[in-house]
């Protein structure tokens, strides 16, 4: 079981090492099949490890593996150790499964591209990341490979770095992740101080209300950035640019779900500061809310897919800040699924087109892409809760658990289900533009199907099992009845509300209604165009400014920034460091020349330097005696 | 015998010393440079042998010897430089020798 | 007592006159232009401090400058100003100003600097005369101390002779146009 725990550790980082030192030697193609068969490598290890994990009793599910001491100062102590427990196996086939599928698909997507080795190194490299994040026995180890799918993410979302919107991104999301780096290193220093150690179980210790706030906050502050919650959120749009499965992977399934699986893991240290638990569940609704009215009004296909996502993560965080810890983490798996699936078969549309991404130029493809319109319907389906397929189950157990929470959780309870509405909205919304109708004379133009080489069996048969999954995923858990996900989580973190069953029956009734009536506008409005679409010029320009938080941070943070370095460079390093390089060299030259005047080449001169000198020496002898 | 006491001889010695160095600053031909450095080391000769007559010490006149000997030498090579210097043509003005000026 | 304040008189009448003959030719060695002139008024310099050195009971040193000095040097330097040629120019013109004033003042620095010392400091006797035998200054005496005490000084002074004589031949070497006269040591 150990040992699977490894494997499913160190084999992506294997392949990103070998494709690394590969370099021409190794294909394109042969780039992505190491990946690929590295991830499926990672799958089985954490397979192995579930059924390891399985043949023990509930209370003895926990292992920690320690590889060798790293840190050691003073009283200090931190090994390479990895954590097997239930949590983390749970993520391990969550990241390992989806990853493998994902990196399966793009062999097909990224197929032709001139980079493509460095593609599949970086992918590697993000997978061995993520699982060294969840996988991780002490905090330092996650603030480890939380720091690296950061990196990885910057990579890959500059990957075409010759496309300056693409690095812009890049960095905007570099410099938003390491806001979130920094607190989560200031509760790192916090905890050190108060506590001498990093591991896990230090959080569940006594501690000040001041410190558990201040911790609390500080590991907050990193979930945020790393989520694209508020205030971080304007990031994850902008992630877009970058190739459709890395949008998949890395901004749909796996790292913006760290902050969520972050707060689960360190339950205790919330649990201790409740006043931050409410403030992350309310980050969350406002999220879900703000995100769900911006994707009314976008055009790009991939964005109001990102949008939605930052949405469905807003309800995990809700999830996780009311302490209903299995919920969260069952909707992760679920989300992980459906949007994964939404992402790539956005992909495919987007192939099919050649890049076209603006879905103001699609429509009808129902007829051209039979297929992906399936899979697609399924997973817009699963998004909005539509019984039975996945969103259903999770989504509507955080809701009942607000319902437990006092006031304050009915106030998220009725901005989760109003997000709900919105989800159904803007969901199909998307659907029935880029589907439905009939195909525009840009599609008529350009569309080209999918090959049947590799290509377009590894593109399709990706996306079809993401699609069964997305379908039948759910089943695992559904929460009045039976709940074996909330059993198997139940160890690391004990959820501290429990909904009654006329709260879970009344949320799922609710937000099924919800649901299907946002379906139904947007079939009226985009399906069959009945209904116009109501157009009130403040409000649309506010929505598609993104609630203008990019246009509020650029007044807030860069332009003095910019002010500052400016000044600074005109005031102090002109003249101060430049110049008086210059003037250095100057000045010596100058004091030279005036040294120089003393040889004069006659001999008169030093002749009259000679007995001058005697002279005064002279003098001096005789003063002195 | 009684005679000036070495107080005076060494008064000469100095008043030779000075004359000289004012002929080697401000004299302009190398010549006469020269002769003007001879009268320095004069002087100082004077004074050597006076100390050696006042102190009974025979090692002032060794000293002396010494000194003349190495004027010699530095005589001959500063003609020899002259000399050439000659024959080359150029100017005998120390004001215009002045190529090692930096 | 009539004899030594003769013989006293006569010694210091002696000794004016040299004195005289020394400063006033060391003057015309500096002031002359012509240095044909310049060197003739060495030579009187040269003679004047032998008597000089005579009053002083050096005999050796006195006959070996007016041997070496007066007779080899000065030849030298005669022959090099023949051979050159006349050159008059007026001694005093030329040069920066401010070289005079610098060169006069120290000089006059030096001067004073002795006068002041040996003023402060000498005792109006000129010897100490018990230590002064017969035999002081002569020829075997200056030998004996040549060969015993200062026998490193003897030796490094005839490699210096030697060094000169060597610079003095390759200076005045050809390379290509006919032997002149170059007088050796």
């Amino acid at each position: 079981m150990v040992w699977g725990a490894w494997i499913c550790l160190l084999s992506p980082l294997a392949a990103a090492g070998l494709i690394t030192l590969g370099g021409e030697r190794l294909s394109r193609r042969g780039a992505g099949y190491l990946s690929t068969l590295s991830c499926f490598v990672a799958f089985g290890g954490a397979l192995a490890t579930f059924i390891g994990l399985l043949s023990r009793d509930g209370g003895d599910r926990r292992e920690v593996s320690t590889a060798w001491t790293w840190v050691s100062g003073g009283s200090y102590r931190s090994g390479l150790e990895v954590m097997i427990d239930p949590l983390s196996v749970f993520m391990m086939l969550v990241v390992a499964g989806v990853g493998a599928l994902i990196v399966a698909y793009s062999i097909g997507y990224m197929d032709g591209d001139v980079e493509e080795r460095r593609y599949f190194a970086y992918m590697s490299l993000f997978v061995f990341s993520m699982l060294l994040l969840v996988q991780g026995g002490n905090l330092l180890l996650l603030l480890a490979g939380w720091g690296m799918v950061g990196l990885s993410s910057y990579l890959l979302i500059g990957f075409w770095h010759d496309r300056p919107s693409a690095i812009a991104a890049a960095k905007k999301a570099f410099v938003m992740n390491a806001i979130g780096d920094a607190t989560m290193a200031l509760a790192f220093f916090i905890l050190i101080k108060q506590g001498h150690s990093l591991e896990f179980g230090i959080l569940g210790g006594e501690f000040s209300s001041t410190t558990a706030n201040l911790v609390a906050l500080g590991l907050l502050g990193g979930a945020v950035a790393k989520s694209a919650q508020l205030p971080l959120q304007t990031w994850l749009p902008d992630a877009m640019e970058g190739p459709t499965p890395v949008s998949a992977l890395i901004h749909a399934a796996t790292m913006v779900t760290a902050g969520v699986y972050l707060i689960v893991r360190t339950h205790a240290i919330f649990e201790s500061a409740p006043k931050v638990a409410d403030l992350a569940a309310g980050l969350g609704a406002g999220t879900l809310l703000l995100a769900g009215l911006i994707a009314l009004v976008q055009v790009d296909i991939k964005r109001v897919i990102a949008y939605s996502t930052m949405s469905q993560i807003g309800y995990m965080f809700l999830g996780a800040g009311l302490g209903s810890y299995a919920n969260g983490m069952f909707h992760l798996m679920t989300h992980a699924f459906f949007k994964a699936l939404l992402f790539m078969a956005a992909g495919i549309v987007i192939h099919a087109l050649a890049a076209e991404q603006d879905i103001r130029k699609m429509g009808g493809l129902r007829t051209l892409m039979p297929r992906t319109y399936q899979a697609f319907l399924i997973g817009s389906l699963a998004l909005v809760g539509i019984f039975p397929f996945a969103g259903f189950f999770s989504k509507d157990s955080i809701l009942a658990a607000a319902m437990d929470h006092g006031t304050y959780g009915y106030i998220l309870w009725v901005a989760g289900l109003a997000g709900t509405f919105l989800t159904g909205l803007y969901t199909f919304r998307l659907l029935f533009l880029v589907f439905w109708g009939e195909p525009s004379a840009f599609v008529r133009e350009h569309f080209h199907a999918l090959r049947r080489d590799v290509v377009g069996v590894s593109m399709a048969s990706t996306v079809g099992v993401l699609a069964v999954l997305s379908a039948v995923g759910g089943w695992i858990q559904f929460s009045p009845w039976w709940h074996p996900v909330e059993t198997w989580l139940q160890t690391v973190a004990e959820p501290i509300v429990s909904p009654k069953s006329w709260q879970e029956w009344l949320s799922i009734v609710l937000s099924l209604l919800l649901g299907l009536s946002g379906v139904a506008v947007a079939y009226l409005m985009y399906g069959v165009r009945t209904l116009a679409v109501p157009r009130f010029a403040f409000a649309q320009r506010t929505l598609e400014h993104k609630f203008y938080f990019d246009e509020l941070y650029d007044a807030l943070f860069y332009a003095p920034a910019v002010f500052l370095a400016r000044l600074l460079r005109r005031g102090i390093e002109e003249p101060l460091i430049a110049d008086s390089g210059r003037d250095l060299g100057d000045d010596t030259r100058d004091l030279g020349g005036l040294v120089a005047r003393a040889q004069t080449g006659l001999l008169r001169t030093y002749a009259l330097a000679i007995a001058s000198s005697v002279a005064v020496l002279a003098i001096i002898f005789v003063a002195v005696k | 015998m009684n005679g000036p006491g070495v107080a005076w001889y060494l008064a000469v010695a100095g008043f030779l010393f000075g004359t000289g160095s004012l002929g080697v600053l401000l004299r302009r031909n190398p010549l006469i440079v020269l002769l003007s450095l001879e009268i320095m080391l004069n002087g100082a000769n004077l004074a050597l042998i006076g100390f050696s007559r006042n102190l009974g010490d025979g090692g002032g006149q060794i000293f002396a010897l010494a000194v003349m000997a190495v004027a010699a030498s530095e005589v001959v090579v500063g003609l020899g430089l002259i000399v050439a210097l000659n024959r080359k043509r150029v100017t005998l003005d120390v004001d215009r020798l002045n190529t090692l000026r930096g | 007592m009539l004899v030594a304040s003769v013989g006293n008189v006569l010694v210091w009448a002696v000794w004016i006159g040299a004195a005289f003959a020394c400063l006033a030719s060391g003057a015309a060695v500096v002031s002359f232009s012509n240095p044909f002139y310049s060197a003739l008024a060495l030579i009187g310099n040269l003679g004047s401090l032998a008597v000089l050195y005579l009053l002083l009971s050096a005999e050796f040193v006195a006959a070996a400058q007016v041997l070496v000095y007066a007779g080899a040097v000065m030849v030298m330097f005669l022959f090099v100003i023949a051979y050159i040629g006349p050159r008059i120019e007026s001694p005093w013109m030329g040069g920066p100003g401010w070289q005079a004033i610098g060169a006069v003042l120290a000089a006059g620095a030096l001067l004073v600097e002795i006068i002041v010392v040996i003023g402060l400091k000498a005792s109006g006797r000129l010897s100490h005369s018990e230590r002064i035998g017969t035999a002081f200054g002569s020829p075997a005496q200056v030998g004996r101390l040549f060969l015993n005490d200062h026998l490193l000084a003897f030796e490094i002074t005839s490699i210096v002779l030697l060094v000169a004589a060597i610079g003095g031949v390759i200076l005045g070497a050809h390379s290509r146009s006919a032997a002149d006269e170059v007088p050796p040591l």
